[in-house]
């Protein structure tokens, strides 16, 4: 394929990516360097609000930004460095607390207690989502042709449902008095409840990260099992191969570059969990590094955002996405070089 | 199971497969199930502290809503058939008309009219016999929440946006994509190396990142756009289409990725003979690739229309009331200002939302698997 | 029978066409509003969408567009809803215009207390004030013999008293979820112990006696409530009281109409308010007075901006006050107060009288960074003064990107 042609060919798809992925990230980039701060001035201002039946009339002080003359505030941006992200890592404390062996000061930092979290659920789901879709799928393969039907059908639900609602029904089942929350108090015999401390809010978080894209895991490691040659299955078999060795020596390998993309596709999403945190309303206990992107993002009510520090921990993000990210890339372009 | 003699199982292995996929099918049905069930019933049932008054609804029975037993029977009946229609009869039809994407489409608007003209002239006769023959009703159900949710709440509106903004996103993906994907699968450049690779990397990017950036520039973009377009320079803030042109990014990292290895299991020789007989590329994948790649396609059009209709986050920060889909819709029932009825109409709405879902997945099922067994995904 | 509700269907029918008729102008302008979603901005808009040509956008996230939206040229709607908090940014940013040309000129029906004044100007015309409330469930106190709490002590009294005797599953109920509500919280009882939360020269000022007592005094309430009280919001608490699950709560004003909805409620009528408890005997109710109410944008041409007026004006009038009485507490002459919104006019009519929300940017970034550092305290991760510190330090990072300290 010639170079035109093929240019023609990617042109719009990466135009797209180009202006909506890639610009925005350059800015973000940029951000994260520079602080822009409103020009303020102290004023005295009599500020009169309503009571029931009165006004309430009070003399404050207030910083209020200077505007210019077309009634835009007046900023001032200033080069920053590595300010910003000093100012979430907190290299000095961390330090401190990491030399004393001082789990609890580490987690104190809400970067560091962010990160502790998100590697925690990316590496704990990973393989549940793996070990279930592989299950679901094998025993899918080993059923009835007739129930295949319904039974991939009622798998791919937890796949395919809104993830805003799918975390609803599960909260709902286990928050105060959720069905499931009773059932768990019947059987232990005490009062439980699944929202009042860290970790049971965070095995809920994992449960239904696992429960929502197992079936992903399944579907892609089914049709995978659909192409399985069964004369090698049946050699290892006149080999003398057990069924263990069988799954360990044919399934899997064959199932192996699914399997990565599976792993690959689930690091990205599991890094980047952010709708479990708002969804379980776990922000007290839990939070995620999108989560805290996110937290610096969102205007406080009175408007300020603190553009340069979410910068940052978004870039903070990526980097620790890539790191992850690096063996399987290489693995792909070591695979891309040997196919040329 | 019809494998060969020898991978046949014993009696133990059998049952312990047949356990666990009892068991994941409870785990993967149960919690839809529930909301389900919480839709039907009046706002006391539903958020009720005992399981066994939000399944029987006794507020809900005692204000004369409930279904007895031949309606359960009729229900049953009812679904079923629409099971069969859906999974039988209407890839069936769709075959027999020989045009895949339209067939498709077509096919599917006229069954869920069809369906929808059954529930309420067919079903609703069928379901006030029994007040009529004075059979007491067993269990609590009304639809009254779902009319109060699409007819006085106007969630139908949500819905057409909804509609727009999905089929924008599918459709503009796999254009956009199959071009990328084909040229990605014939080359073997380091460059084309290179773009997937770094398609691979914006995938991982977080959302929040991306969509708070564009905020500012989308809210301005009538006073920035203005030197370009003049006077007619739209504010994207609110646009549907700028959602769409969102979203279709967002998306196309794996659209590529999905498309370009389902491309490469399509031999290269097909497209190079027709090159020798004079085609140009473009003719070529006109008329030699396109008739067969519908399977990867459709599959991967699955994936795209997914993320366009669950889409939550572009869509609430990007988007405003009169032009929002159901899915933020639905979130703002929820907002903390929100009361027990307020409620109900969510998990009414949300329960609705997933319908067309379960359609999808009820007919295209197959074309899934096979699909993604035609070498949709390669690793 | 069939007879009466045709009949009564008839005076449905005449009642809405003489309320679509209420406009009392044609509007030709369209025009768009942004305001939060609860049931009162639902009946104003509602009031204002019968002038015709508008379209209102009701969304509890306002806040995190509405600086942005107003700010762009043309502002992308014409009217605004905002409370003491939300207004800051749109007045800092020039982005509302003064409004007395206007009321002099249409206003002859405001009363004085709903002109908001800002350095001398008349800003936003408020329609409602909220405050917090204490609500009780009446029969459990009266069966006990206990005597409606006037300070927080008495309330962890009562509340034992409640305990004790096992009439419900939680004596309290309490909006503690992490973030906004957790901060408004600690705002009400620091308030009613010391007025200061931030100096005058931007510093902030609450770790100190005042700082500690009041979250030793919302640790000591939580014993009492839900264990799950840290994503416990009003929707949840009003829930539990509906369901009979608790028997107290310092709840906003607005939750009160519910209590009393047969439609969603157990305990219809057994339910009353009082003024929300002090901190200290004596002091003032601990929490502060809220108002919400409509601002114009000022990125708009003149004319829009009458219509807009005029507009909004008939949203906020005698006549929807009447047809929605229960929505709020409103400031609009026609109102007669509920039996449930007692307990808020007490509050806001007590003496002495619990404070007004400050409407600066210093007590915005106050309460975002209690909103986002408290929770530690009452997971037991931190002890109170580490809290304070850690909500001192995020305030004084929030506080120099905001440029309100050098």
């Amino acid at each position: 394929m010639k170079t035109r042609t093929f240019a023609a060919f990617v042109a719009p798809s990466l135009v797209m990516m180009l202006i909506f992925i890639a610009a925005p990230l350059l800015y973000v980039f940029g951000q994260s360097f520079y602080l822009t701060t409103p020009v303020t001035e102290q004023m005295t201002v009599e500020t009169c609000t309503p009571g029931f039946l009165t006004q309430n009339c009070t003399q404050e002080t207030k910083s209020l930004p200077k505007l210019d003359e077309a009634g835009r505030i007046v900023t001032q941006t200033q080069f920053v460095g590595f300010g910003s992200y000093r100012a979430i890592i907190e290299p000095a404390k961390a330090w401190a607390a990491i030399s004393t062996f001082d789990y609890r000061a580490l987690m104190a930092i809400d970067f560091w207690r962010a990160l502790r979290f998100t590697l925690m659920f990316t590496f704990v789901t990973l393989p549940l989502v793996l070990l279930v879709g592989l299950g679901v799928a094998l025993a899918v393969n080993n059923t009835a042709r007739t129930l295949r039907g319904p039974v991939i059908f009622v798998s791919l639900l937890p796949f395919i449902i809104t993830p805003v609602i799918g975390a609803l029904a599960i909260r709902w089942l286990f928050v105060s008095d959720g069905l499931l929350n009773n059932g768990l108090e019947w059987m232990l015999g005490h009062p439980v409840s699944m929202f009042s401390q860290g970790w049971t809010i965070e095995i809920l978080m994992m449960f239904y990260r696992v429960w929502h894209v197992a079936p992903f895991a399944f579907i892609i490691l089914y049709a995978g099992l659909q192409t399985l040659n069964h004369d090698a299955l049946e050699a290892a078999m006149i080999d003398g191969a057990s069924r263990w060795q069988r799954l360990r020596y044919v399934i899997v390998p064959h199932l192996m570059p699914l399997i990565i993309f599976v792993t690959l596709i689930h690091l990205m999403d599991a890094y980047r969990v952010f709708d479990e945190v708002v969804g379980f309303r776990a922000e007290a206990h839990v939070i995620s590094l999108q989560y805290l992107t996110y937290d610096f993002l969102i205007p406080d009510s009175t408007g300020n955002r603190s553009i340069s520090r979410a910068a940052a921990s978004s870039m903070l993000t990526m980097v620790g996405i890539l790191i992850l990210l690096i063996p399987l890339l290489r693995r792909t372009w070591a695979q891309h070089r040997g196919s040329r | 199971m019809s494998g060969p003699k020898a991978l046949r199982q014993s009696f133990g292995l059998q049952l312990g497969s047949g356990l666990f996929l009892g068991l994941w099918c409870l785990i993967a049905a149960f919690p839809i199930v529930w909301i389900m069930v919480m839709s039907v019933k009046a706002p006391i049932d539903a958020f009720a502290t005992n399981p066994a008054d939000v399944l029987i609804g006794p507020a809900t029975l005692a204000a004369g809503k409930g279904l007895s037993l031949p309606d359960l029977l009729f229900i049953a009946v009812f679904l079923a058939l629409t099971v069969r229609g859906a999974t039988r009869l209407l890839p069936r039809m769709v075959a027999g008309l020989g045009r895949p994407l339209i067939g498709w489409v077509v096919g599917t608007a006229a069954f869920v009219l069809l369906w929808l003209a059954a529930a309420v002239w067919i079903m609703g006769p069928l379901l006030r016999i029994d007040t009529g023959l004075g059979i007491t009703p067993l269990i609590g159900f009304t639809t009254e929440h779902y009319r109060t949710v699409w007819v006085e709440r106007a969630f139908w509106e949500n819905f057409v946006n909804s509609v727009y903004v999905t089929l924008g996103v599918t459709v503009v993906s796999l254009t956009v994509g199959t071009f990328a994907g084909y040229a990605l699968s014939r080359a073997g450049s380091t460059l084309a190396f290179g773009i997937l690779i770094a398609a691979l990397v914006f995938r991982a990017l977080p959302h929040s990142v991306l969509v708070t950036g564009y905020l500012p520039f989308f809210i301005t973009s009538s006073e920035w756009l203005a030197p370009v377009l003049g006077d007619n320079a739209p504010t994207l803030y609110g646009q549907p289409l700028a959602v769409i042109a969102v979203l279709v990014a967002i998306n196309q990292p794996f659209t590529i990725w999905m498309l370009r290895s389902f491309f490469q299991s399509i031999p290269s020789e097909l497209d190079e003979a027709a090159r020798v007989d004079g085609c140009t590329h473009f003719q070529a994948f006109r008329w030699v690739i396109m008739p067969v790649m519908w399977p990867g396609v459709i599959t991967t059009g699955l994936f795209s229309f997914l993320l366009g209709y669950n889409d939550y986050l572009v869509t609430s920060l990007l988007l405003d009331a009169s032009n929002q889909t159901m899915v933020p819709a639905i979130a703002s029932f929820f907002n903390r200002e929100t009361t027990t009825t307020d409620q109900v109409l969510a998990v009414a709405a949300a329960v609705s939302i997933t319908a067309p879902l379960f359609l999808l997945v009820m007919v295209f099922q197959r074309q899934i698997v096979s699909g993604l067994t035609a070498g949709a995904v390669k690793g | 029978m069939y007879l009466r509700k045709l009949a009564l269907a008839g005076v449905f029918a005449l009642m809405g066409t003489t309320a679509m008729a209420a406009c009392a102008f044609e509007n030709t302008t369209p025009l768009k509003s942004l305001t939060a979603g609860f049931e009162a901005w639902k009946s104003a808009t509602g009031a204002m969408a019968e002038c015709g040509n508008f379209t209102a956008e009701l969304d509890q996230e306002f806040a995190t567009k509405q600086a942005a939206a107003f700010g762009a040229s043309p502002s992308l709607y014409h009217i605004g809803g905002v409370a003491n908090e939300t207004v800051v940014p749109l007045i800092n940013g020039g982005l509302i215009r003064p409004l007395d040309d206007l009321v002099a000129k249409y206003g002859a029906n405001l009363q004085p207390n709903q002109l908001i004044k800002v350095d001398g100007k008349i800003m936003a015309i408020a329609m409602m004030v909220n405050t917090q409330h204490l609500m009780y469930r009446e029969d459990i106190f009266t069966e006990l013999g206990l005597a409606v709490p006037t300070t927080y002590a008495e309330v962890l009294t009562a509340a034992e008293a409640i305990k004790a005797s096992g009439k419900v599953e939680y004596p309290l109920g309490g909006t503690f979820k992490a973030g906004w509500n957790l901060g408004e919280e600690f705002v009400n009882m620091y308030m009613g112990l010391n007025p200061v939360m931030v100096n005058a020269d931007g510093t902030p000022a609450i770790n100190n006696e005042a700082g500690i007592q009041t979250l030793e005094m919302l640790k000591a309430l939580t014993a009492y409530m839900h264990p799950e009280y840290l994503t416990s919001d009003s929707t949840f608490v009003q829930q539990q009281f509906q369901q009979g699950k608790i028997a107290m709560a310092n709840l906003w004003a607005s939750r009160g109409g519910a209590m009393d909805d047969p439609a969603e409620s157990q305990v219809v009528g057994k339910i009353n308010g009082a003024a929300a408890p002090a901190a200290v005997a004596g002091g003032a109710p601990a929490t502060t007075l809220w108002w919400d109410g409509i601002v114009i944008a000022a990125n708009i041409t003149d004319a829009e901006a009458e219509a807009a007026f005029q507009v909004a004006l008939e949203g906020i009038d005698t006549e929807m006050v009447t047809a929605h009485s229960d929505d709020a507490i409103w400031l609009i002459p026609g109102y007669t107060p509920g039996r449930l919104a007692g307990g808020a006019i007490a509050t806001a009519t007590a003496t002495p009288s619990a404070p007004s929300y400050p409407s600066t940017t210093t007590q915005g970034l106050m309460h975002g960074a209690l909103g986002n550092q408290l929770q530690a305290f009452f997971t037991g991760e931190k002890s109170a003064a580490d809290t304070l510190a850690a909500v001192e330090a995020d305030y004084t990072a929030a506080a120099k990107e905001a440029g309100v300290l050098k």
